[in-house]
């Protein structure tokens, strides 16, 4: 059968009969054998999915299962909105934009503090804010929305 | 030799301290707040004590709820590691005054030379050289003119009260000096109330290089060489090394700098371990920068070339015993080198990554040694410092303390935190970095010049697909499939690139 995997922005087609080459050595790490290649994959399911770490490097990885056609990839990071969250719990500092404006990809709309240092929280692709959350001296907990753009 | 020692600090300095007393049978009394109950310290020590919530401020800063612990378990000595009350004079006054030896410095040597002003004074009375500059406010224009004249452009102004780079100029050319005064006296009145700004001599890619001292007290004092410590970001330390690629080629210069240093210990009357830390220019100059009258969080690359436990000399010293060595005695062999690693994203202004470790595989091998407070399924606390480890390498020379460093690095894996592991590897790979081209500047030269990372060979994509899959077989069959739990994972990796 068939398989789809999206690492990254990347899709990978595998057949089901490569998974003979691949044995789990300890809960979520997977040892994987390709043409006599030794590869060494640590799987870890995240908030935001399924995250694996190889080779010094981390990626971002969804199965796609042949056999529920309800299901695809849905969404993408291309388009639609955006709601720009903090990572960590903090204090917002600065707030940079205003609704309505527009702005470019890796412009900066909020700054929140958090471990005594401050980080500008970014706009991943171009848009316009249509709501803005977080106001100057904020507490704010992970993940809590700080900006919506479209 | 005490029998009893409590450890002030948590981390992977606290685990360092607790393996010191065990070898040599000194029961271990940890510390700990809310967020620490499960920590590695707390886990490895023979007893522990809480000492409340997570916030530093409320516990390991909490000198009187570390004395009533100290006392509750009968420690002898409380070694206060760095950082938290390791500088605090007032904590050493207050353990003698318990009755309860601290383990550093008397509370008058950490007053003398807390105060970087204070201790600059102390250094040049002592004959060590120090950064040329005013002792006084620049406030007459015409004197400043003079002295940054004597001094030579480029100079710097800073601010008297200052800190944190407020109240901060470089001045490049004379006719750039009034103005200048202006702006970082106006600057520093208003972040400090205070307007007095003094003018220094600008060091040019300074490297960083310190000297490590020890005295008993019998008026015994020696140097144990120095420990390069350039690489920094955020005007910390990432990457330190014995010896210094600057003093292997000017071998007088490690005689130069220790006795510089001994002379500053002296007039302070400076007992236990100490370290004082100099900005060194490419033309064979240096200048007394600061004492740190502690441990040092880099002393293992220290302990790895001279042979000596450091943990051990302190304890020696700190119950009366003498030093175990005299200057001819100490020698220093081969080549090691510390890599921080931390719980920070280097891809994002090295952003704090706190959170639970979900797997951990450690190095090991030949020439390695790991001084981590952490383990897997440990959640890292974000309210304090990011250092999960700290890896150190040694070999006959540099380069194979490099290779081994590199090995090492690629065998360690950390799942669920952000870490710096993979920019440490970046570094260490880096051509000027090989010469032993260092400087304080170093870690910026680098991140400008950086190349953007190569996309991940076909191979590697297609094996971390079919791991993907069988993990998800697996969950499948377990009937623990968490992608029908809730969203796609493409959106929730669109809403996770927001945060990036």
């Amino acid at each position: 059968m068939k398989w789809q995997v999206a690492v990254d922005d990347r899709t990978i087609e595998i057949d089901s009969g490569q998974l003979a080459s691949v044995t789990e050595v300890e809960p979520g790490v997977y040892a994987v054998l390709l043409d006599g290649a030794s590869f060494e994959i640590r799987l870890t399911e995240t908030s935001q999915g399924l995250s694996a770490e190889a080779g010094g490097r981390r990626f971002t990885v969804e199965v796609r299962d042949p056999r529920d056609t309800s299901r695809g990839f849905r969404g993408s990071v291309g388009s639609g909105r955006q709601n720009v969250a903090a990572p960590i719990p903090g204090k917002v500092v600065r707030v940079l934009v205003k609704v309505g404006d527009v702005v470019d990809a890796g412009q900066g709309l909020v700054v929140v503090e958090a471990m005594k240092m401050q980080n500008e929280m970014k706009a991943a692709r171009p848009g316009r804010v249509i709501e803005i959350r977080a106001h100057a001296g904020d507490t704010v907990a992970a993940g809590d929305t700080l900006a919506v753009l479209e | 030799m005490f029998g009893r020692v409590l450890v002030a600090n948590r981390g992977e300095i606290a685990v360092r301290i607790i393996r010191a007393l065990r070898e040599i049978k000194i029961r271990s009394i940890a510390v700990f707040s809310d967020a620490d109950r499960g920590a590695l310290h707390v886990r490895l020590a023979d007893e522990a004590e809480h000492i409340g919530p997570a916030p530093s401020p409320d516990s390991y800063l909490r000198l009187d709820r570390i004395l009533e612990a100290a006392k509750k378990h009968g420690a002898e000595a409380i070694h206060p590691g760095y950082g938290f009350l390791s500088e605090n004079a007032g904590f050493a006054a207050a353990c003698a005054e318990a009755g309860i030896v601290f383990i550093g410095p008397s509370a008058e040597s950490i007053r003398r030379l807390g105060s970087k002003t204070a201790a600059r004074t102390l250094a040049k009375q002592a004959g060590a050289p120090v950064v040329p500059g005013s002792e006084e406010a620049a406030t007459n224009i015409e004197r400043a003119r003079a002295l940054a004249r004597e001094i030579g452009y480029p100079v710097l102004l800073k601010a008297a009260a200052g800190g944190g780079g407020k109240g901060m100029r470089r001045v490049n050319a004379e006719n750039e000096l009034e103005s200048a005064i202006r702006d970082a006296s106006s600057e520093a009145e208003r972040a400090f109330q205070n307007g007095e700004v003094y003018i220094e001599k600008v060091i040019e890619k300074p490297r960083h290089i310190e000297i490590q001292i020890a005295g008993d007290h019998y008026g015994n004092l020696v140097h144990l060489g120095e420990r390069e410590c350039s690489l920094q970001r955020r005007h910390q330390k990432i990457i330190e090394e014995c010896p210094s690629p600057w003093v292997a080629r000017h071998p007088e210069m490690r005689e130069a700098m220790g006795e510089a240093a001994l002379k500053i210990a002296r007039a302070a009357g400076y007992d236990n371990l100490g370290t004082v830390e100099f900005l060194a220019d490419n033309r064979g100059n240096f200048y007394f920068l600061e004492v740190n009258t502690r441990l040092q969080v880099e002393h293992p690359v220290t302990e790895l070339v001279t042979g000596h436990d450091l943990v051990h000399l302190q304890l020696r010293i700190a119950a009366g015993e003498a030093l175990p060595f005299t200057q001819k005695e100490i020698s220093w062999r081969g080549w090691a080198m510390e890599c921080r690693v931390c719980a920070e994203d280097p891809e994002n202004q090295f952003f704090p990554s706190p959170g639970k470790i979900a797997q951990l595989r450690e190095p090991s091998g030949p020439g390695v040694r790991l001084d981590s407070g952490v383990y897997p399924g440990w959640t890292v606390p974000l309210e304090y410092d990011p250092l999960l480890a700290k890896l150190v390498t040694r070999g006959p020379d540099r380069n194979t303390a490099i290779q081994r460093l590199q090995r090492a690095l690629s065998e360690y894996a950390v799942a669920g935190i952000q870490t710096n592991i993979a920019f440490l590897r970046e570094i260490l790979d880096d051509s000027e970095f090989l010469a032993g081209n260092l400087s304080t500047e170093f870690v910026a030269d680098f991140l400008a010049r950086r190349k953007p990372r190569t996309a991940p060979p076909p191979e590697l994509d297609s094996a971390v697909a079919l791991a993907a899959l069988a993990h998800y077989q697996t969950a499948r069959q377990r009937g623990t499939v968490a992608a029908e739990v809730e969203g796609s994972r493409w959106l929730n990796e669109g809403r996770g690139q927001l945060l990036r």
